[in-house]
């Protein structure tokens, strides 16, 4: 448990690194005018370095080991987050190409039948829902524009 | 114009028929979210956000506003049928409004809970409007030098009280500071940490990195389990008797003044109030040892206590431009987004957008008291629906909003970057709260430090040349170092138990 904590508090002793690193190197820390663009990221990460360290030392210290670490879920549980990541994953980056109606509808039956294991005919109808109604909904009446599919074929089945 | 007048003109801009209709669709909503688990008020009130792009600042206001007090009302709903809290505030109320619920007095639980949840709401309003004045006053002295302390003092509170360990909150505060970071450097205008990514030079979107933290995050959570079908009480009627309506009196008013006055204080969240306000009814009765068993005061103290914390908490963001929640962080993001930044300018520059958005507090409070006694019968049909399905949906609806901000997949994937990092953080016990007020605070707190440098010419002295920033300043590190002393303490063994501020 304490290894956990201990890679955390490394994680953010390792952003704020860059955080200085970055906004020294690269950005203006004080200019004739006064504090440059650098300033304000350069103590923050100082800020969080020093936070980072004293979490760190909490954490291996004698009373450290009393904290309890992150429990791991099950192995159901580990295929059930990462599926949803994954899905999620998908539906950013094939959005653009195949559009909002294709990629909600392919996203929403995974979601239903795989993760929530509902009937084929409730899945469907809620799936078009979510994708078509919500398409034709959103452009219709609340302006907001969701993206077509990019490929002729798909366009044309107003896709 | 005084107060009165401003207010009569705040209710003909709340009554005109589109206003009033996006309260009653914003507190439909809230219900709604505040029924459904796997999603708090912060991201359901970001989802919304894209949608209130077409209508004007007001309009957008009062839907965000109306659907944060609605979903107050919404977790009570869970928490009296099903002994599960929609939101962290209704915790408490589990204790005595399952019990009634198991008596076959449901529908009682929810009648006093909506009464007290109105005159809580009520009160605070009434608070807001005494008070804009005064603080407003008293805010307009402020350049960036008591800006600065006054950011300080609300993040020091803030991380302060924010759960058990300050030094992680601390952490969470600096690190939604670093990403308030990222995108073009608002005095100089050059770009930071942008990676050579188009998407970031306009900054990272605070709408996509709520939905994540406190919408995905919770879902990822949900599915360490199989999804389960929730169990429900069963309804009864909703008309108290004349005892109920008797014991209730007494912990509504207490409850009405323990929210209003926690609410002013940022950091602090309805949550504790309710706790508070459930302790003080505890103290204050005959007979201590029936709570927990279905007394009606457990469930009218902290449920008035909770919405007048929800309304309460909106004086510091209208007032002093500072918010006291991620959800009211939300709502100033949605001024932000509409050109206007909440704070002592609000009531001057723009008059009409803060009395008609107070007056529709009002009119929100109204609409939710005869809304939800009739509706409860739907919310109870929307909580059969089984989580799987409600799941899919929700995360349908995340997507759509984080899209919508900015027509770009890009914050669909931030939405589920932040998803994963909120979900590790709270497996870490990571408080993320600090986080959302810190993003939305970073630029008005870098620009106001640096603008007092250059007043300065880079001597940090300035911030003791002003009596008011000494002042905030000096709270600021009370927060912080009282905290941290009683930790010390603790840890010699001085001090019994926890001690935890509830978060």
């Amino acid at each position: 448990m304490r290894r956990s904590h201990q890679m955390a508090a490394l994680f953010f002793l390792a952003v704020s690194a860059y955080l200085m690193w970055e906004s020294w190197n690269n950005m203006e820390y004080y200019t004739p005018l006064g504090p440059g663009a650098g300033f304000f990221p350069f103590w923050l990460g100082a800020l969080l370095g020093g936070l980072g360290i004293a979490w760190l030392i909490q954490v291996s210290g004698r009373s450290g080991g009393i904290e309890a670490g992150p429990s791991l879920p099950p192995r159901g549980g580990i295929v059930r987050i990462l599926s949803i990541l994954l899905s999620l994953a998908a539906v950013s980056a094939f959005m653009d190409l195949l559009g909002f109606q294709l990629v909600m509808f392919l996203f929403m039956l995974f979601v239903l039948m795989i993760l929530g294991r509902q009937r084929i005919w409730t899945t469907l109808i809620i799936a078009l829902i979510c994708s078509v109604g919500v398409y034709r909904l959103f452009g219709r009446y609340l302006d907001v524009q969701l993206p077509a599919a990019f490929p002729a074929f798909l366009a044309n089945l107003g896709l | 114009m005084d107060v009165f007048q401003n207010l009569l003109m705040g209710f003909s801009i709340a009554l005109t028929a589109q206003n009033l209709l996006l309260a009653f669709i914003g507190s439909l909503l809230g219900t709604l979210i505040g029924v459904l688990p796997g999603i708090g008020p912060a991201a359901g009130a970001a989802m919304l956000i894209p949608l209130t792009f077409q209508m004007g600042p007001t309009g957008a206001i009062i839907l965000l506003t109306s659907l944060f007090y609605g979903t107050q009302y919404g977790g009570t709903i869970t928490s009296v049928l099903m002994n599960v809290p929609g939101e962290a505030a209704s915790a408490i109320t589990c204790l005595d409004g399952y019990a009634m619920a198991k008596q076959g007095r449901a529908g009682v639980a929810l009648s006093i809970a909506a009464v007290g949840s109105f005159i809580g709401g009520t009160f605070a309003t009434i608070a807001l409007v005494f008070a804009a004045g005064p603080l407003t006053r008293w805010a307009l002295e402020f350049g960036p030098v008591e800006f600065f302390a006054l950011i300080v003092l609300g993040i020091s509170m803030l991380t302060g009280l924010a759960g058990k360990s300050m030094i992680k909150a601390l952490m969470m505060g600096v690190f939604g500071l670093a990403l308030a970071m990222i995108g073009i450097d608002p005095i100089r205008g050059s770009p930071r940490f942008t990676f050579d990514r188009v998407e970031l030079m306009d900054g990272i979107g605070f709408v996509p990195v709520i939905m994540g933290l406190f919408g995905l995050a919770e879902i990822l959570e949900n599915a360490e389990k199989p999804f389960a079908q929730m169990v429900l009480a069963r309804m009864s009627t909703l008309i108290p008797t004349r005892g109920d309506i008797r014991d209730s009196v007494g912990p509504i008013l207490r409850g009405s003044v323990i929210g209003t006055t926690l609410g002013l204080v940022p950091g602090i969240t309805n949550s504790a109030s309710s706790f508070l306000a459930y302790i003080a009814e505890k103290k204050s009765s005959k007979t201590p040892e029936r709570f927990g068993t279905g007394m009606v005061a457990g469930v009218a103290g902290p449920e008035t206590a909770n919405n007048a914390h929800a309304n309460g908490a909106l004086i510091p963001l209208f007032t002093l431009g500072i918010p006291a929640s991620p959800t009211i962080a939300v709502i100033m993001g949605a001024f932000m987004m509409h050109g206007i930044i909440p704070g002592p300018l609000l009531f001057k520059e723009h008059t009409a957008v803060a009395w008609g958005v107070i007056a529709s507090f009002y009119v929100g409070n109204v609409i939710l008291l005869i809304l939800n006694l009739p509706l409860i019968g739907i919310w109870v049909q929307i909580l059969k629906i089984p989580y799987g399905v409600l799941c899919g949906i929700i995360m349908a609806f995340m997507v759509l909003g984080a899209y919508s901000v900015g027509n770009s997949t890009f914050d669909v994937a931030v939405m589920t970057l932040f998803g994963v990092v909120g979900y590790l953080l709270k497996k870490f016990d990571f408080p993320l709260a600090p986080i959302v007020l810190t993003l939305i605070l970073g630029p008005l707190m870098e620009r106001s430090l640096r603008q007092s440098l250059e007043i300065s010419q880079g001597s940090f002295g300035i911030f003791l040349s002003s009596p008011i920033a000494v002042v905030l300043l000096s709270l600021a590190a009370l927060f912080l170092i009282v905290p941290a002393f009683m930790f010390f303490r603790r840890r010699k063994g001085v001090l019994p138990g926890d001690g935890e501020a509830v978060a």
